[in-house]
């Protein structure tokens, strides 16, 4: 992304930028990352969209209070009303939209043929995108970071391999990589319904991390290639520095700006990736995501519409809010960019 | 040069053979036995001792490489297939039979890419036109409101996630007002305006869904090009704007975004499973997608993987080569 961030954050930048106070005044002495910290401040988009994503990522973190406080429920866990009890023979809802007025007992409907509550499903999607985002947000950045700072760092036959490896792995077809997993997923677990839940998740955050740390592994070596030969390298080896300790506390810290922007476009992609895989049927077929919701209310549209768009809405709001945070974050860690 | 070539032609090649092992080892050695629709569906109980006498007869007991090497036989020499009560001749190249159709899937591979191929050509034109000439309209009045607009929109059109995209205008557009023709692929020679009509709506989905991507480089290429000095030249010598943004600034800023669609038109090629999806149209992707039904269909998705890496690989080395001719420079890396 950009060479000349991590020239700038040359000076001094292993602060973490999650727990940074906000910035002070004075003029003297500010990082690199808290000057784009307080750029990202001033940007009224990145605002908006933070506060947005804040009230997304509470409504999945507290989707078990809520949905208990509202005594409502995504699967027939005891307590749950029966199907029989909420659902017409024509397998329409009996209670709220579309045909009856609106209750306090399922806010947002209840879902054709299986009586679960929309609400409930809605907050438990989310928890489930978000929690599948960060898992292979944060493990494909470790992965990246890694496999990216040793092929720049070791010269030769290790960063020729690495490099092929990373070229190979990109000339798989994503999509296609997750649809040949899926079915094996399936049939090795497809036994026991827990079992294979926990399976899919698993094996989803990891077909999203197999196709997804290949950009900062790339992006990383190229970085280390031309920092490897800075003095201040060349300083730590002459002194005797070991290897690991020169990879991770003089090289790493330097590459702060552009692992947060590849970071914080990763998120938004993995979201948008989860919902879609699940909506195609390769993602979790167990469990809850407003990928399945969707894909099960598309014949919806005319009949229900509140059932697909509230959480078409809802991924969509998700993913542009991250989209547009990731790219505030992206310009503000720019020195290039001038305000 | 051929040195390059050769080179790079080498480790495409290998990168494939890679590539098309992994994909059939992992289905070899995956746990669902393919012999098990084949033995069920031949009517009768299917006993434990039928499923292994049938494994025996697909050569399902023997080590992975070696039945690797029959299928990779298979493609460049065709090979017999076993199938319990009934055996294939496949000729060359022979990817298998669909345990679900039983046609083979070469034949079928054909017919299914037809529309793949079509939609990557409509979806190209579409986002080709709209994207260059946003992105040209941006650079030439950089800075202006007309600029932040097209930027800002970009932005946001690239921001919603392209299902949903193809979601809402399949429900709006053609299901709900009925302003597009039904989707769908209906064979080009019954009645190619059929066609056309079916491919239409897709087409300017994925076009517009793309396009941002091309305006945004588009315009930093321009942006940059037209600072240059012989564009300056070019206007001081009093040559219309339209014909120095055209003959002169872009020519010079189109080539990388040439290389961006070799690379681009590969990937489309490979399928664009959540268009033919949603839209239904019977391409490459959505064939993939259908495998998955039970009973799995193995050969069908070992070979939508592989005509898919193979797509993505061939427009990587096109894209590389032309590169190479166009650009001395490069051709020593």
């Amino acid at each position: 992304m950009t060479s000349a961030g991590t020239e700038a954050l040359e000076a001094r930048s292993d602060i973490n930028p999650s727990t940074e106070p906000p910035a002070p005044k004075d003029i003297a002495g500010r990082s690199p990352t808290r000057i784009a910290l307080a750029r990202l401040a001033k940007d009224k988009v990145a605002v908006v969209c933070g506060l947005v994503l804040l009230l997304l990522v509470l409504a999945g973190l507290f989707a078990p209070v809520i949905c208990n406080a509202l005594n409502i429920y995504k699967d027939y866990s005891p307590g749950a009303p029966r199907a029989s009890d909420v659902l017409d023979f024509d397998s329409y809802p009996l209670v709220g939209p579309p045909y009856y007025p609106f209750t306090w007992d399922h806010p947002l409907g209840v879902e054709p043929n299986t009586g679960y509550d929309n609400l409930a499903l809605l907050l438990y999607g989310l928890r489930t995108s978000l929690f599948i985002a960060v898992l292979a947000t944060v493990v494909s950045t470790v992965v990246g970071v890694t496999l990216g700072l040793v092929a720049g760092y070791a010269k030769g036959w290790v960063d020729s391999l690495l490099s092929f490896f990373i070229d190979f792995m990109l000339s798989f077809p994503f999509i296609l990589g997750a649809l040949a997993l899926a079915p094996i997923i399936t049939t090795r677990f497809g036994g026991n319904s827990e079992t294979l839940g926990r399976a899919e998740f698993l094996s989803l955050v990891g077909v999203l991390v197999l196709f997804g740390w290949m950009g900062l592994a790339r992006l990383v070596r190229g970085q280390v290639l031309s920092l490897r030969e800075r003095e201040f390298v060349q300083a730590a080896q002459v002194i005797g520095v070991p290897t690991r300790r020169i990879l991770f506390k003089e090289l790493l810290p330097n590459l702060v700006a552009p692992i947060v922007v590849s970071l914080s476009l990763a998120l938004p992609a993995y979201v948008a990736a989860e919902a879609g895989l699940s909506f195609l049927g390769i993602g979790l077929s167990e469990g809850t995501s407003l990928g399945k919701t969707i894909a099960s209310a598309r014949g919806y549209y005319d009949t229900y519409p509140l059932y697909l768009w509230v959480p078409v809405g809802t991924i969509m709001v998700l993913v542009i809010a991250l989209n547009l945070l990731g790219d505030s974050v992206r310009d503000a860690f720019d020195p290039k960019t001038r305000r | 040069m051929l040195g390059f070539v050769v080179r790079r032609l080498l480790s495409s090649l290998i990168v494939l053979l890679l590539a098309s092992f992994v994909v059939f080892a992992v289905f070899y050695l995956g746990p669902s036995n393919p012999a098990r629709p084949v033995c069920e569906g031949a009517g009768g109980r299917c006993t434990p001792e039928r499923l292994v006498a049938i494994e025996k007869q697909m050569g399902l007991d023997k080590p992975v490489l070696s039945a690797y090497g029959e299928f990779m036989g298979g493609i460049v020499k065709g090979r017999e297939i076993d199938f319990g009560a009934s055996a294939y001749d496949c000729t060359a190249p022979c990817l298998g039979v669909s345990y679900d159709t039983r046609n083979f899937v070469t034949d079928e591979l054909k017919e299914r890419i037809v529309p793949t191929i079509l939609l990557a050509i409509g979806g190209s034109i579409v986002f080709l036109v709209v994207g260059v000439t946003t992105g040209i309209l941006a650079a030439s009045r950089r800075g202006s409101s007309t600029d932040r607009l097209l930027v800002s929109g970009s932005l946001l059109v690239s921001s919603i996630p392209y299902y949903l995209l193809c979601l809402i205008a399949w429900i709006f557009l053609t299901l709900q007002t009925n302003i597009f023709p039904a989707t769908g692929y209906f064979p080009i020679t019954e009645n190619p305006l059929k066609t056309i009509g079916g491919l239409l709506l897709p087409s300017l989905v994925l076009g517009f869904a793309t396009a941002p991507a091309y305006a945004r480089y588009t315009r930093g290429q321009m942006v940059e090009t037209l600072g240059d000095d012989f564009v300056r030249t070019a206007s001081a010598k009093g040559l219309p704007r339209r014909r120095v943004l055209f003959r002169h600034a872009l020519r010079a800023a189109i080539v990388p975004i040439v290389t961006i669609f070799g690379l681009d038109f590969g990937a489309l090629l490979a399928g664009t499973i959540f268009t033919e999806a949603i839209f239904s149209i019977d391409g490459i992707g959505r064939w993939g997608l259908e495998a998955l039904d039970s009973p799995l269909d193995l050969p069908v998705i070992t070979a939508t993987v592989l005509v898919g890496a193979t797509f993505i690989v061939v427009s990587n080395l096109v894209v590389d080569i032309a590169y190479g001719f166009l650009d001395p420079r490069v051709r020593i890396g």
